[in-house]
């Protein structure tokens, strides 16, 4: 158990990483948009690649951020029976998701977006856009991000795990379902 | 089992799937997933149809419509954090103060001018819920009034150009955006009408549940308040301007506006001496995960509706539609009650893909306007983010809303909304000039007179002989 | 007769189209195919057709056919020039053949055969399904005298005809697809192309952008194609592929046909419906043939499968145009005069 914990920690300390560079993506991906629209409307110049910067970005944000999101507890669910049954139910409901509903979807998804990203990366993808960016940085986004999720995804059942044998982990064991706000 | 059990089967899965609680869009892709290798067994499709799900992944995530998502929220975050939109709110509610379910008003205007911003529906709820909810809450709104109206107000952008919905119907129905966009105006107009009727029915017969400010929050009337309260307006006033206006200058496309307003935000933010990099940082994070938690909702849903293709759902769907009653009216409101009742299990993207390219060429043939027939789309479909318990406005707003507030309340505050949306198109069933009078028809010159002469080369040289070697 | 039954086996396959169905004539050409394919095979061979974005999005569909995730995908190979330049030959290029001319070069003058090599390193067989003739230039908020009003012009034109522009300074802008209308309503954009008339007419740019440019010179005759996955043409017993190719080449015919048919009358509602009328003035054109040639010549130094197709194409153009000059075109003048004259005779 204590093994499983430790790896649960590290993961955490990795998904954490990655959702600070998720955060920033916000901010470039705006400054840029902004900054575009600018450019473009006083000396007429812009190009495809700042264009295409914004949603690889974007897609960097979606794909990086989503483990941090996960280890928050930020995911949204549909709380209508879960808000109402008792802590270890949702212990075990939780449990359950991880196993059978998100580790194998997730895990698939890493499998099919690596040969996706590979083709991509061997033959050098170009934009079809004039002057457009290289395809490759943006599809590994993919694999990386679902492998991420897998990763925290076992860090979640972990922890869930050890507190349904009633290891004390304290209170901040793993963060309560609630809202990402305030 | 054969094939065409399988698509209704599908929706009942998705329900049981996703009132078990875990996270929708893990929920959602795990549904398709078992649909997807329970086909895969019967012999429906190969393994290799599953293969498909990267390239959908990767479209949702390269769709550079869909970064108005984080544009606006972060807009939206530095707003509520840097206390601007509590001031517009509050501003407009000190006007209407006395009023009972001012602050309700204050939202729907709110959330109709985002509206003229943003066209993505995501965008629109997550800014008005982040603004008005803690708000309205702390002047003791009834729970369901205010996360109904937040709701619906921030739904409204989608019927309100520009607007995603309306892109998709008019490429489905091989109608201009132009003329959608004209076509919506009107209704847009009655929505908001209709959304302020029923704030005020609400303040007549129940004011308890959306009380005026309470005296000691009621400032004195006179000078010193007016110019508070403009003070307090202003500065958001002139940030939607500088949406609007970026746009309407054509310095800023319409996603784009949503950075620029980003980049006013901080501006504000700084001039009211209130921004600080702590700010900036945590609107950042909370934009980063706001926008993941979107996003995979639709990465889970690209799941589902790949195997849903996969069992041929649009022809089981088609099969539901060969039993149309005749003529326009019926047609009309046939049409209607069956998007209603689809819209509770699929989302808008997927109606508009599978089931109005059949509905086009039925409406074609029966001489109805397919502008005036999109619009009319367009508002139902507004209802399928607003259905509980799966309308994807309902879990933004849940996703954002303190923790205090009950889930229950939020799907009981949408229902009144849904039969106002329906009352709206029944509406605009019996009055299409709500819809057509606004579409622009052009200098009307009939074709039939237009010659094209477009200038010739010249003739050749008379004297020029041709060479030939 | 059961050694008849061997012969026609059932066989489904999913072709994801990259057209929304909304285009009706070139979306039509891929269920024209499926039609014809079933009708000829007593709907033994049966081809269902998927728009764009119902199984992949429209311009993933060769990554799609590629891994055999789907059979075969409708489509404009010049889509995936990210992917390498050489796709382009299969649909069009800037200054390229007509649709006469690359119908001959593909399907008797050795093109099939060139590409093939290189369609091979996609795992992919492409089939001719389509063409839309001789494309328009697009919607412009002002007019193009000069060569120099190119620059700093915001165009929304994707591929090779972007790099082309680009050479004359023109900004291409690969905005949103939901945004061009707005944009190009408000100036953040110039301009706009689309297909021709009667494509364009369902966006309406004309109310917004009202200057009509032609030709579009970036394509002269845009092939479609049915790309297929390899190994699924493989696995087709003899007859089937026999009855593919028949109906691909059918729905050639057919939606060049439909072209012809439509394009006219959409052009006279566009006119009438305020539309103002430019051909691209001869200079203009002329800058951009010069740098079309020299994105020609600069590709080929770096791409040896561009390099390899590009000298046959150019070489089978030049005797093309050669040709083309003498019957074709001194018969299609001289009507094209006499009808003029008529015409303004009438008035
Ligand atoms: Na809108
Ligand atoms: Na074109």
């Amino acid at each position: 158990m204590k093994a499983l914990l430790a790896y649960s920690h590290a993961v955490d300390w990795i998904s954490d990483k990655f959702g600070r560079i998720a955060d920033w993506m916000v901010l470039l991906s705006c400054a840029i948009s902004a900054g575009n629209a600018f450019v473009r409307y006083g000396i007429s110049y812009s190009s495809n690649a700042w264009l295409e910067v914004q949603w690889y970005l974007f897609a960097g944000m979606v794909m990086l951020g989503a483990s941090y999101t996960l280890k928050r507890n930020e995911h949204v669910r549909v709380d209508l029976l879960y808000g109402s049954v008792s802590h270890t139910t949702r212990l075990w409901i939780d449990i359950l998701g991880f196993v059978f509903f998100m580790l194998p979807a997730m895990i698939l998804l890493t499998w099919m977006t690596w040969p996706f990203f590979m083709d991509s990366f061997i033959r050098n993808e170009g934009s079809p856009n004039a002057g457009g960016l290289m395809r490759w940085p943006v599809k590994l986004a993919l694999p990386v991000g679902f492998a991420l999720l897998v990763l925290q995804g076992f860090a979640e059942l972990f922890k869930r795990i050890a507190v349904l044998r009633g290891v004390d982990m304290g209170p901040d064991a793993f963060l309560e379902y609630k809202k990402p706000e305030q | 089992m054969t094939l065409d059990m399988m698509p209704p089967l599908m929706f009942g899965g998705l329900v049981l799937f996703l009132l078990l609680g875990f996270p929708a869009a893990f929920s959602l892709s795990a549904v398709g997933l078992f649909f997807g290798f329970l086909s895969i067994e019967m012999g429906f499709f190969n393994e290799a149809f599953l293969g498909n799900l990267p390239l959908r992944v990767f479209g949702i995530l390269s769709n550079d419509l869909l970064l108005a998502i984080p544009f606006f929220t972060l807009m939206g975050a530095i707003l509520e954090r840097c206390g601007l939109a509590e001031d517009l709110l509050e501003g407009t509610g000190q006007l209407f103060g006395k009023v009972p379910g001012g602050l309700a008003y204050a939202v729907i205007l709110v959330g109709a001018v985002l509206g003229a911003i943003t066209g993505t529906v995501a965008a629109s709820v997550i800014a008005m819920g982040m603004i008005s909810l803690p708000i309205m809450m702390r002047y003791g709104y009834d729970m369901r009034i205010a996360t109904g109206v937040i709701a619906a107000s921030g739904t409204i952008t989608q019927v309100i150009p520009p607007s995603l919905v309306l892109i998709v119907l008019g490429d489905q129905l091989g109608k201009s955006v132009g003329d959608m966009y004209a076509g919506a105006i009107g209704p847009s107009f009655l929505q908001i009408i209709l959304f302020m009727l029923f704030i005020l029915g609400v303040s007549i017969f129940q004011p308890h549940k959306v009380p005026p400010l309470p005296p000691e929050a009621l400032q004195p009337r006179g000078w010193p308040l007016y110019w508070r309260v403009l003070k307090g307006m202003v500065p958001s006033i002139v940030l939607i301007f500088l949406v609007l206006g970026t746009i309407f200058l054509g310095l800023a496309t319409p996603t784009e506006a949503g950075a620029m307003g980003t980049v006013g935000a901080v501006f504000l933010a700084v001039a009211q001496g209130t921004y600080s990099w702590k700010l900036l940082r945590e609107a950042m994070g909370n934009t980063m995960r706001i926008t993941s938690m979107v996003i995979f909702i639709l990465i889970g849903a690209t799941v589902f509706s790949l195997v849903f293709q996969g069992v041929d759902g649009s022809h089981w769907i088609e099969h539901l539609l060969s039993h149309l009653p005749g003529g326009k009216t019926g047609f009309l409101i046939f049409v209607n009650i069956f998007v209603f009742f689809l819209a509770f299990f699929l989302d808008f993207f997927e109606i508009a893909f599978i089931v109005v390219p059949m509905l086009a060429p039925v409406a074609a043939n029966m001489g109805i306007d397919l502008v005036w027939f999109g619009v009319l789309l367009c508002i139902n479909l507004q209802t399928s983010f607003m259905h509980p318990p799966f309308g994807f406005a309902l879990f933004y707003l849940r996703g954002i809303a303190p923790r205090t507030v009950l889930t229950r309340d939020i799907y009981w505050g949408a229902v009144p909304w849904l039969f106002l949306q329906l009352a709206l198109v029944a509406i605009v069933i019996v009055w299409p000039e709500s819809v057509t009078y606004f579409i622009d028809h052009g200098p009307q010159v009939d074709p039939s007179t237009v010659t094209i002469d477009v200038p010739l080369p010249e003739a050749p040289d008379d004297d020029a002989v041709p060479v030939f070697r | 007769a059961p050694a008849l039954a061997q012969a026609m086996p059932e066989i489904r396959w999913r072709c994801a189209s990259s057209f929304p169905r909304a285009l009706d004539t070139i979306y039509g050409a891929g269920e024209h195919v499926a039609r014809r394919v079933a009708a000829l095979t007593d709907n033994k061979f049966r081809i269902q057709v998927f728009q764009a974005g119902e199984i992949v999005p429209g311009l993933a569909t060769l990554d799609a056919v590629q891994a055999g995730t789907v059979d075969c995908t409708h489509t404009a190979s010049y889509y995936f020039v990210g992917k390498d330049p050489t796709f382009a030959f299969d649909g069009t290029v800037p200054f390229g053949m007509n649709f006469r001319q690359l119908n001959s070069w593909l399907n008797a003058g050795g093109g099939r055969e060139v590409l093939k090599p290189f369609f091979d390193t996609y795992n992919v067989v492409s089939l001719q399904a389509g063409n839309t003739g001789a494309q328009m230039g697009g919607w412009f908020r002002r007019e193009i005298r000069t060569v120099e009003d190119l620059r700093g012009l915001k165009f929304r034109i994707g591929g090779f005809a972007g790099n082309v522009l680009a050479k004359l300074g023109v900004v291409a802008q690969q905005i949103a697809g939901g945004d061009i209308y707005p944009a190009l309503e408000r100036g953040t954009i110039d301009a706009a192309e689309w297909v021709g008339p009667y494509d364009d007419e369902k966006l309406g740019f004309q109310r917004v952008a009202p200057y009509y440019y032609f030709p579009g010179w970036w394509e002269g005759g845009l092939n479609l194609a049915m790309l297929v996955n390899k190994a699924k043409m493989e696995e087709l017993p003899p007859l089937y592929r026999e009855v593919l190719e028949s109906a691909c080449r059918d729905a050639t015919i057919e939606t060049m046909a439909k072209y012809d048919r439509v394009n006219p009358e959409a052009l006279r509602r566009l006119v009438a419906g305020g539309a103002q009328l430019r051909p691209f003035p001869r200079p203009v054109m002329e800058a951009c043939y010069r740098a079309a040639m020299e994105v020609y010549e600069e590709t080929s130094n770096t791409n040896a499968h561009f390099k390899r197709v590009w000298e046959h194409f150019k070489a089978y153009r030049e005797t093309q145009l050669q040709w083309f000059r003498v019957a074709e075109n001194s018969y299609d003048s001289f009507v094209y005069a006499m009808q003029a004259q008529e015409q303004q005779a009438r008035r």
